[in-house]
């Protein structure tokens, strides 16, 4: 075998090595194998779940809309209670968490409904201690062999519940729901895995947004199909959409990316023409209040076959001038942009 | 043993395979691989330090997947892999043509195709070699920075980058191929390529982007950090049917045309 041969065949070897343990890990390990945005913990969420909400706090934390609008306006430079969280908990939300998620599930669930989880770095002891002295009616169970922090326990639908999934995630929600997510976790089960129509949904969301949502057909037939027209007489109907995915940023601007699905191509211009006859609407009002001309300039709507594109970008600057106020970032601190 | 008919060229496929056998161990062994393999260990280096250093403090707010795929974006797709292909392929004939060994090759009996496609293969052999291990290491050393807990979700990012750096080596690389045989000095244009052409067009707005190679290859991948200015508002990522098909018509054309330039073009060496 010549040299150049030799070298070759080791690094083929290398990039064998690490594929094949790259599948291994895939593959023994499907639970954490996370869902688009959806983090591997996710997938111990209930199957019913209908929509997902999800937010990356550090993106939201290091973004100008954040330094402009999330801070103390008396100037402390963090909300307001933030810091006390931090003394009793030593839990610093800025910091320590690294993203939010939300799982809904159909109204007809009552106290059953939405989970949170709470992915980052937590105290778990300090934490845990926080919730057992500071809450009032905070009684604690063992379920799964993880310890479940009760609110209100014995008050139906007000009863709430809290565990650590594991030690970078908190689990919050009402006490069904938790103790189905935990079960679901210690058993290795993928529930959402099962539910295909938000799982292709979940895939499509663009990675690496600051905020996104889906939902299916079975959370938006809930939504009202008509709306009052704009005189008070009559109203719109607006056409059934089958799933709708949303995506954002806010920086260097906020951007948000609408992308819903209605059930054919004509139901699809439909929308897109309603979205845009609200956007001329608001062109309407600019002699009246010229800020809306830009709001109506940073709107944008596409179809594409069955789907609906609205594309929202709008500057800080405009925000500011909609909101009829600057923020205090706005005056000149450095993180102002 | 019967005689090969000395009448007729050597077959396509032999023909290749020979040129294909000496280039590659030209490529290998020069000076030039030694460059370009310390260039795409750059993020093997970083990768190291990120662990033993950055990834202790917790001020660094960039976790090893965003540190992974903002190196793949950035370094591999926008900088390495292109300047790779350009420092490689250009040369497949431009070297021979300025170290006068041209004529040797050219007076065998061969096709001049079997001499572009021996050499290009050796060029895809080489380039894979040096860029896809640095891949894989950089991968692992970040993200298993805190156990094996990151490290599934994120393996079909790593085999989407593997496929997606393969293909960009093909795409620069059949590009580059075809400035080196159609221009004599192709480096320059090359680089002005990448660091103009390449580097602002898809930042933007419109179908402007579609005419740049990188903004097909930046939408294959799932990497999607957050950059600053133009580049961020109008940020596309375009249907992953589309760049595969752009991806590969890239690569078939620019082949094609540089087979065809080389095969029909005089070349006179320099006395």
């Amino acid at each position: 075998m010549t040299r150049s041969r030799l070298v070759v065949l080791s690094s083929l070897i290398v990039v064998g090595v690490g594929v094949v343990g790259a599948l291994g890990a895939l593959y023994l390990d499907p639970a954490r194998a996370a869902v688009g945005p959806l983090p591997a913990e996710g997938l111990a969420l209930p199957g019913d779940t209908q929509f997902v909400m999800g937010f990356d706090v550090h993106r939201f934390v290091a973004s100008p809309f954040y330094q402009r609008f999330g801070k103390d306006r008396q100037g402390q430079g963090r909300p307001p209670g933030f810091t006390e969280l931090e003394e009793k908990t030593g839990l610093n939300p800025e910091r320590d968490v690294d993203r939010i998620v939300f799982a809904g599930r159909a109204a007809d669930k009552g106290p059953e409904g939405g989970v949170v989880l709470v992915s980052g770095s937590f105290d778990r002891t300090k934490l845990s201690r926080a919730i057992e002295t500071e809450g009032k009616g905070v009684t604690y169970r063992s379920h799964e062999g993880t310890t479940m922090y009760l609110f209100r326990e014995g008050q139906g639908a007000r009863s709430g519940a809290v565990a650590f999934l594991d030690d970078d995630t908190l689990v919050l929600g009402p006490r069904a729901s938790v103790e189905a997510t935990l079960t679901n976790h210690a058993g290795g089960k993928v529930p959402m895995r099962s539910n295909a129509a938000l799982v292709a949904l979940l895939e499509s969301v663009k990675p690496g947004s600051t905020f996104w949502a889906v939902g299916d057909q079975s959370v938006l037939s809930r939504l009202p199909l008509s709306v009052p027209g704009a005189s008070g007489q009559g109203s719109i109907t607006l056409p059934p959409v089958k799933s709708v995915i949303v995506t954002g940023d806010l920086d260097p601007l906020v951007a948000v990316e609408l992308t819903g699905e209605a059930v054919d191509n004509k139901a699809a211009q439909n929308l897109a023409d309603m979205v845009r006859g609200l956007v001329a609407m608001a062109s309407l009002q600019a002699s009246q209040k010229p800020e809306l001309k830009d709001l109506a300039s940073a709107v944008s709507v596409t179809t594409d076959a069955t789907r609906v594109h609205v594309n929202v970008r709008v500057p800080y600057e405009l925000i500011d001038s909609l909101s009829g106020k600057r923020p205090v970032a706005a005056i000149g601190g450095p993180e102002n942009r | 043993m019967a005689a090969r008919d000395t009448s007729k060229p050597v077959p396509f496929a032999s023909a290749a395979r020979g040129v294909f056998d000496l280039a590659l161990e030209g490529m290998v062994w020069s000076g030039r691989t030694v460059v370009m393999a310390g260039l795409l260990a750059l993020p093997v280096v970083l990768a190291i330090v990120y662990r033993l250093v950055l990834a202790k403090y917790p001020a660094a707010r960039l976790s090893p997947l965003d540190l992974y795929g903002r190196l793949v974006v950035f370094f591999y797709l926008r900088f390495a892999l292109p300047l790779t292909a350009l420092f490689y392929a250009t040369a497949l004939i431009a070297d021979e043509v300025e170290g006068k060994t041209l004529t040797y090759l050219l007076t065998r009996p061969i096709r001049r195709e079997s001499i572009l496609a021996g050499k290009f293969a050796a060029y895809v052999v080489t380039t894979l070699t040096l860029a896809l291990p640095a891949v894989v290491v950089t991968f692992f050393t970040l993200m298993t920075v805190s156990g094996r807990a990151n490290l599934g979700g994120a393996v079909p990012d790593l085999l989407r980058d593997l496929g997606v750096a393969a293909l960009a080596l093909l795409a620069y690389g059949a590009l580059f191929t075809l400035l080196g045989v159609f221009l004599k000095r192709p480096v320059i244009p090359g680089l002005l390529f990448i660091f103009v052409w390449e580097l602002f067009l898809p930042s933007f707005p419109g179908y402007v982007p579609r005419v740049t190679l990188t903004a097909y290859l930046r939408s294959l991948v799932r990497h999607r950090p957050a950059q600053e200015g133009v580049s961020e508002i109008f940020a596309q990522v375009l249907p992953t049917a589309l760049c595969l098909e752009v991806l590969v018509g890239a690569v078939v054309v620019g082949l094609g045309a540089s087979a065809w330039i080389f095969s029909t073009r005089e070349y006179v060496m320099d006395q």
